[in-house]
């Protein structure tokens, strides 16, 4: 049966998506419940498939049973099946953190709005997975609809900028398609690795560049690249706050893994134009950095904040693929999985505050730890983390970075991370300050009703994040080395 | 301003593209080309064996690809719960669209002089069945000839759209609400989605047909199971477009509604 | 015989029309100040890249790629696998349409309006 589990992996939260209408018809709660169910069974299929990579070497899966190049395949190796577990991990925990934002009076909404959830996270294990690239186009789009349906039931302004994000996103769509069709206009494939045996025969240098061009152009504004970053800000402040964590934390990471695949695993190090094209995101990734820092230091508002905050990270990531080199890549990898839930998890944390009192404007946050000791102990790992302090996960994977460049001689890479590491420590000591030294702004509860800091369901999210956050942290050299042999082969 | 610019500067980089010469894409019509000599070649060669389905299109898009059709199938469903999700709130009566009453005068029914035409309702209850008719036969048929469950699917929404259109009050062909819609777009993703495992529960890779449990010969479990995706297909896309068009006509206000 | 620049137009001319078209639709998306519009441009420029691929897969002298008996040889039938992928690309078009005039309907009816500098005055007003 383990041979079918790359497949199931994706296809199980599908299936409940599809039957949750239907099973909330004939309780209110059934359609949730089966969601949960596949989605813990997607998770746990996902630890056991990563664990026989590991063991057994990379899993392949044909559908329909053809030969490779004819039919759709999924292949995961260490790199995707790590992703894919993070992301499985987080879709379930976010189902769960959706609970408290049930509202109980329409059917069709609950059954309606964790089919949206499911579908979202099942288009994202679907990218990761995929090996083939027109099936990455696919997914892409279902993540997409249900990421412009998840902001725009934030509200108003949620809605105007679900209407702009899908304006800005078809576009990105538009660009990977026709990315695609001249690829495959070059290969006369579309599976990746069959085309990366084509393109390594030589002779497509031009059709290559263009399809990169456009790749880079739309898979960059898919995860908010610094020129491409517009839609992001409004799009990440008034989305529906349930799940912003999926939205913020990983939905604008997979687009970089996907160019990670395509730049290093399909067109290989081989390529004509890599330095130049390496150089142009090294460029972007450089500014990306000083910019998002900059910007979050005067928002006040804190999922404001965190958004710019997002454009630094994706800037962290695509830096381990501007560096190239196979340490470099590792260290991206681990900072791609670790912030997916210090991101995740202070976004949790702006969703717990906004819950319980109502605002998420961080001038109002004075001496808040006292109300609330666990959102308080998350904000302040994720914050440790994202500077980059031991033991959390952001220091090991920033120093493998740091570690790659130095070791490629790109020294100004360095730097530019220390300053802006520097840079990411203010704005988060700020948000510190005002949870622990602040005066007590005496915020009203607005559920007054209900005891306790906040409801089971949020609260064990917010405990996976934090203990997830340090396991990273401590397992980095398991991870690294589990995914080093295979980045060998493809790194400079 | 910056908008003008932006704009023209994107016009500027498309004309770029027309001044270029296109030397990496090959000369339209070319069978030598890359893209007709790998992987096309082979389906058109072995799609008849492998399929036993002589539309090659069909033999693509639901054997050899299947898998990108459930997620084409899938990309409808999720349109739809996502415009039942952002239309569900109840919007006040009088932010709606209005429509001029004229339109909708009286409550009118096939075969009713109140129609004064005998087009409409020749329209309701001829052409609307006539439609059905053709997309049950563009369903049955899609695995021989053009055709196949989406354009099915497209048409017996059309059907439904038709006698709605013509007649708001009456009772269309078959009633569905905007909910019962959306839950039965889900069960056609499901019906696909459940063929795959009915092969992977006997043994075989996911959607591989050949190993479909029903006791027939190899040929037919293909066409056993192109059938079976396709009414999958057929039902997902026709519930899709009726959930998209509830939701949004619940919207709109006629001028004789009252609040 | 053919002249130089029908020759041309032959062999590429598809090309430079798909992609004039591509750029009249993102043009059309930050240009337009109304929503509406927005939204038709953007479906212009998903119908190019449809062309695009469609024009992939023709073949001179070849027929539509159903199987016909006695003819086996693959250079009589067009491709059939663009044709597949444009299918989905088509639903998913259609997908992106209808969520966008179901966003379209709820923005009209919250700010009354469907062009962007009333929505923004409207927005700050909030």
């Amino acid at each position: 049966m383990i041979q079918h589990y790359p497949a199931l992996v994706v296809i199980l939260p599908l299936c409940g998506a599809a039957l949750s209408l239907a099973l909330t018809k004939i309780h209110l709660h059934l359609g949730r419940n089966v969601i949960f169910l596949s989605m813990a069974l997607s998770f746990y299929m996902s630890i056991m498939q990563l664990r026989n990579v590991v063991i057994n070497g990379p899993m392949e899966y044909r559908f329909g049973g053809y030969a490779i190049p004819y039919s759709i395949e999924f292949r995961i190796d260490t790199v995707n099946g790590l992703v894919v577990a993070m992301v499985a991990l987080m879709g379930l925990i976010t189902a769960f953190y959706c609970i408290s934002g049930e509202i109980r009076s329409e059917k069709l909404k609950v059954g309606g709005a964790y089919a949206v959830v499911a579908l979202f996270v099942a288009g994202m294990l679907g990218n990761a997975s995929s090996a083939d690239a027109f099936n990455m186009y696919v997914f892409l789009e279902i993540t997409a609809l249900a990421a412009y349906c998840l902001i725009a039931l934030g509200g108003n302004r949620g809605m105007v900028a679900a209407f702009r994000y899908m304006l800005v996103g078809t576009i990105a769509g538009t660009f990977y398609l026709l990315g695609v069709g001249i690829l495959y206009s070059a290969t006369g494939t579309l599976n990746m690795q069959d085309m990366s045996i084509i393109i390594q025969q030589g002779g497509k240098d031009e059709a290559v560049l263009v399809a990169l061009c456009l790749m880079i152009a739309g898979l960059g504004i898919k995860s908010a690249l610094f020129p491409f970053h517009g839609w992001q800000p409004s799009a990440h402040t008034h989305e529906e706050r349930g799940s912003a964590a999926l939205i913020a934390g990983v939905m604008v990471k997979i687009p970089v893994y996907m160019l990670f695949r395509f730049v290093y695993c399909v067109f290989g190090t081989n390529f004509k134009y890599m330095q130049q094209i390496l150089i142009v995101l090294g460029i972007f990734v450089g500014i990306g950095m000083m910019y998002g820092s900059i910007r979050a230091i005067g928002q006040t508002n804190m999922k404001k904040l965190l958004a710019y905050s997002s454009i630094t990270q994706t800037s962290y990531f695509m830096l381990g693929i501007v560096i190239g080199s196979p340490v470099a890549l590792a260290g991206s990898l681990l900072h791609f999985i670790g912030d997916a839930f210090i991101k995740g998890g202070l976004f949790y944390c702006a969703g717990a505050i906004k819950y319980k009192f109502g605002t998420v404007n961080i001038d109002n946050f004075g001496r808040i730890y006292k109300k609330m000791p666990v959102t308080s102990a998350l904000i302040v790992a994720g914050a440790l983390s994202m500077i980059g302090i031991p033991p959390t996960v952001g220091f090991f994977s920033k120093w493998y970075i740091a570690m790659g460049a130095i070791q490629t001689g790109k020294y100004i890479f360095v730097i530019l991370l220390i300053i802006s590491s520097l840079l990411n420590a203010i704005y988060f000591f700020k948000i510190i300050e005002k949870i622990f030294m602040s005066k007590d702004k005496g915020l009203e509860d607005v559920r007054p009703v209900k005891k306790g800091e906040l409801p089971w369901s949020m609260l064990v999210p917010m405990s996976v994040c934090i203990v997830v956050i340090f396991l990273l942290g401590f397992l980095n050299v398991k991870i690294i080395n589990m995914v080093l042999p295979l980045l060998k082969g493809v790194g400079m | 301003m910056m908008r003008k610019v932006i704009g023209i500067i994107v016009i500027i980089v498309g004309l770029g593209y027309v001044f270029m010469s296109f030397d990496f894409l090959p000369v339209i019509g070319d069978s030598t080309a890359p893209a007709h000599t790998h992987v096309s070649d082979y389906y058109i060669e072995n799609a008849l064996r492998d399929t036993h389905s002589p539309n090659l299109v069909t033999a693509v898009l639901a054997d050899y690809r299947g898998f990108d059709t459930l997620l084409e199938t899938t990309v409808m469903f999720s349109a739809g719960v996502c415009a039942v999700m952002i239309l569900g709130s109840k919007s006040h009566i009088r932010n709606r669209f209005l429509v001029p009453k004229k339109i909708l005068k009286g409550k009118p029914e096939p075969g009713v002089s109140a129609y004064k035409t005998v087009n409409k309702d020749v329209m309701v209850t001829l052409i609307a069945i006539m439609i059905l008719l053709y997309a049950i036969y563009v369903l049955l048929h899609g695995e021989v000839g053009p055709g196949g469950g989406f354009q099915a699917g497209a048409l017996m929404a059309l059907s439904y759209i038709v006698s709605m259109m013509i007649a708001p009050d009456t009772r269309p062909l078959f009633s569905l609400s905007k909910a019962n819609a959306a839950a039965l777009a889900g069960i056609g993703v499901f019906i696909y989605a459940f063929t795959g495992l009915l092969t992977v529960f006997n043994g075989g890779m996911f959607l591989e047909y050949g190993r479909l449990p029903f006791p027939v010969s190899n040929e037919y479990l293909h066409t056993i199971g192109i059938m079976l995706i396709e009414v999958g297909v057929t039902i997902g896309v026709m519930a899709t477009i009726i959930t998209i068009l509830k939701a949004i006509i619940e919207r709109v206000r006629f001028d004789d509604d009252r609040d | 015989m053919m002249t130089g620049i029908e020759q041309f137009l032959a062999d590429k001319g598809i090309y430079y029309l798909t992609f004039l078209l591509l750029s009249f639709g993102v043009y059309g998306i930050i240009a337009c100040k109304n929503y509406m519009k927005k939204l038709i441009c953007m479906n212009i420029m998903q119908v190019a890249a449809i062309v695009f691929f469609l024009s992939l897969g023709q073949k001179k002298g070849a027929t539509i790629p159903v199987l016909i008996e006695g003819l086996t040889n693959a250079d009589s039938y067009i491709n059939p696998l663009t044709h597949a992928l444009m299918l989905t690309a088509i639903v998913v078009s259609l997908g992106t349409t209808g969520v966008g005039l179901a966003l379209l309907t709820r923005i009209r009816e919250k700010f009354g309006s469907v062009e962007e500098d009333d929505i923004i005055r409207r927005q700050n007003k909030l």
